[in-house]
């Protein structure tokens, strides 16, 4: 079995994770649609090292993996505050 | 209040399969829960291979930002590092499951009821955090003996012997392919582990640890013989 290390609950069984896809930035609120589309349906399908979001299931934590797609290595696992430390507040 | 109907003791998500096993049932406050099953001695099974239903027990969590600062103003202790439990003063155990969330066991003794009082004491208005209802969201079993850890060796991905799994150390994993939080919480010299899950998964729980249990004779204990360890 595949072991992931997961930031708040330490090495688990790869099938207790799910993958949530690359981490991008994200658009800016008034960005044209197609920037939108992009960042939403869109993938770069990357040879080598991506950055990606990952969940551990039973605890639904969210955090980043940097996993090498060409060896399905993971090389380091870390909560998102690492990346994400401002809180992103949108006009209503 | 005079014309209120008496609401009926909280019974356990597997009420019927505990009456199956030959359960008799003792009130605990607003619930009824398995005291001890029709037959053997069940302090041996216990000290071997014992499961126990502790479902319709009080139990609760808050999870969110200024959660685990609102429980210590309440009074509970909550140590660091995530995943791991603390004793409380009157016998509850509480976990922390993440920075921002701790789930609270009531004692299995006769202690306050800690979980009522928190219950009571949260208000929606000023709380940038919630209760997590696990009394009604969450199987409760304990597991007892010797054989538990290798009993879940074949169901759990976690090493939970003694040496690698310490008092009190708290796992959120797959139990049986289903999501659980384990807590190891001996009592007294006899090894333990809670075990909470989705309600929804008790029965399917219940029968996957009972076949689990079988080959080292695992069999279903009361609470009567769990108290009778932590006197």
């Amino acid at each position: 079995m595949k072991i992931m290390n997961c930031p708040l609950n330490g090495p688990r069984n790869i099938s207790e994770f799910v993958c949530g896809g690359e981490v991008e930035a994200m658009p800016a609120p008034g960005a044209a649609d197609a920037a939108w589309a992009d960042y939403v349906f869109l993938e770069n399908n990357t040879a080598g090292v991506v950055r990606e979001w990952w969940m551990h299931a039973p605890t639904s934590y969210w955090f980043i993996a940097e996993r090498d797609t060409r060896s399905d290595e993971i090389l380091r696992t870390y909560p998102a505050s690492e990346v994400f430390a401002e809180r992103q507040d949108f006009a209503t | 209040m005079d014309g209120q109907v008496a609401r009926p003791p909280r019974r356990s998500f597997i009420y019927r399969e505990l009456e199956a096993a030959g359960a008799r049932f003792v009130a605990v406050g607003d619930a009824e829960v398995a005291a001890h099953y029709a037959g053997d001695d069940e302090t041996q099974a216990l000290s071997s291979l014992g499961i126990a239903d502790l479902s319709p027990l009080p139990r609760t969590g808050f999870k969110g930002d200024g959660a685990v600062d609102w429980l210590a103003a309440q009074g509970i202790a909550i140590g660091e590092a995530s995943n791991h439990a603390v004793r409380q003063a009157d016998g509850a155990l509480a976990a922390k499951l993440a920075p921002g969330e701790v789930l609270v066991l009531d004692g299995l003794g006769e202690g306050e009821a800690i979980c009522a009082r928190l219950d009571a004491a949260w208000t929606p208005v000023a709380s940038a955090f919630w209760p997590v209802p696990r009394r009604d969201g969450a199987f409760w079993f304990l597991v007892t003996g010797e054989h538990a850890a290798t009993m879940f060796a074949k169901v759990c991905g976690v090493d939970l012997r003694p040496d690698k799994f310490s008092n009190h150390a708290v796992a959120q994993t797959s139990v049986a392919r289903t999501n659980a939080i384990v807590v190891r919480d001996d009592l007294g010299a006899v090894p333990a582990f809670h075990l909470l899950g989705d309600s929804a998964s008790a029965r399917y729980m219940w029968h996957c640890l009972a076949d689990a249990a079988r080959e080292f004779g695992g069999r279903p204990v009361g609470l009567e013989a769990v108290r009778s360890l932590i006197r």
